[in-house]
């Protein structure tokens, strides 16, 4: 299951997120919006208000799951990980 | 002013708007004092210490409702969770903030809704 994650780099919520992935060898892509030029931002914004409606981070595309902010539960759920997945 | 004595300003400024809130630091010292540090490196670049969790867009009058202490204008929501987005803040009952994940907006709204 393809997984992408839209983070910011100041947001500890977005580096948990992708720990969890990592952690648990689990390959994902990432974009840190604050990262990128204004134009790209523009783009990346008018995406995540299409799909979460707010400009909250981080928003995590699991297949076609989306799960805005870090919720580990959520994540293993989707990923059909067992129980105490390491979060 | 150094980073430190910028971080124990806003903290001393911080305590004083979110009081009269209902809210205090989140009790997680380790996490207050990241997020802090995140906000005044956002102070230097744009001037204002945002959220470091929440995106700016062109839109100026939406990236003033996430200067912190957003609270305010994110009341319902935060309420609903115990705590604001980026968990700096929590509601002064609360002693274990691990125990308040963070609930989209949009789901809360669809509750009261």
């Amino acid at each position: 299951m393809k997984v992408f994650i839209y983070a910011l780099s100041t947001c500890p919520w977005c580096r948990k997120a992708k720990q969890f992935f990592k952690t648990n060898n689990i390959p994902f892509d990432f974009v840190d919006y604050d990262l990128q030029s204004a134009a790209e931002q523009e783009k990346i914004m008018e995406k995540m208000l299409k799909i979460s409606g707010a400009g909250s981070f981080p928003v995590v595309l699991i297949g076609n799951q989306v799960v805005v902010g870090y919720n580990p539960e959520k994540y293993s759920e989707i990923l059909g990980l067992k129980k105490g997945a390491i979060a | 002013m150094k980073p430190g004595s910028r971080k124990k300003a806003l903290r001393y400024f911080f305590q004083r708007v979110v009081d009269p809130l209902g809210y205090k630091f989140t009790p997680d010292e380790e996490m207050a004092d990241f997020l802090l540090e995140q906000e005044v490196i956002l102070e230097q670049k744009h001037g204002i210490p945002f959220c470091p969790c929440q995106g700016l867009t062109k839109n100026r009058e939406e990236n003033m409702k996430i200067v912190c202490p957003c609270i305010p204008f994110h009341r319902e929501h935060f309420d609903a969770m115990k705590r604001c987005w980026c968990g700096l803040f929590v509601h002064k009952d609360v002693t274990n903030p691990d125990e308040l994940p963070q609930i989209p907006v949009s789901q809360i709204m669809r509750k009261e809704g």
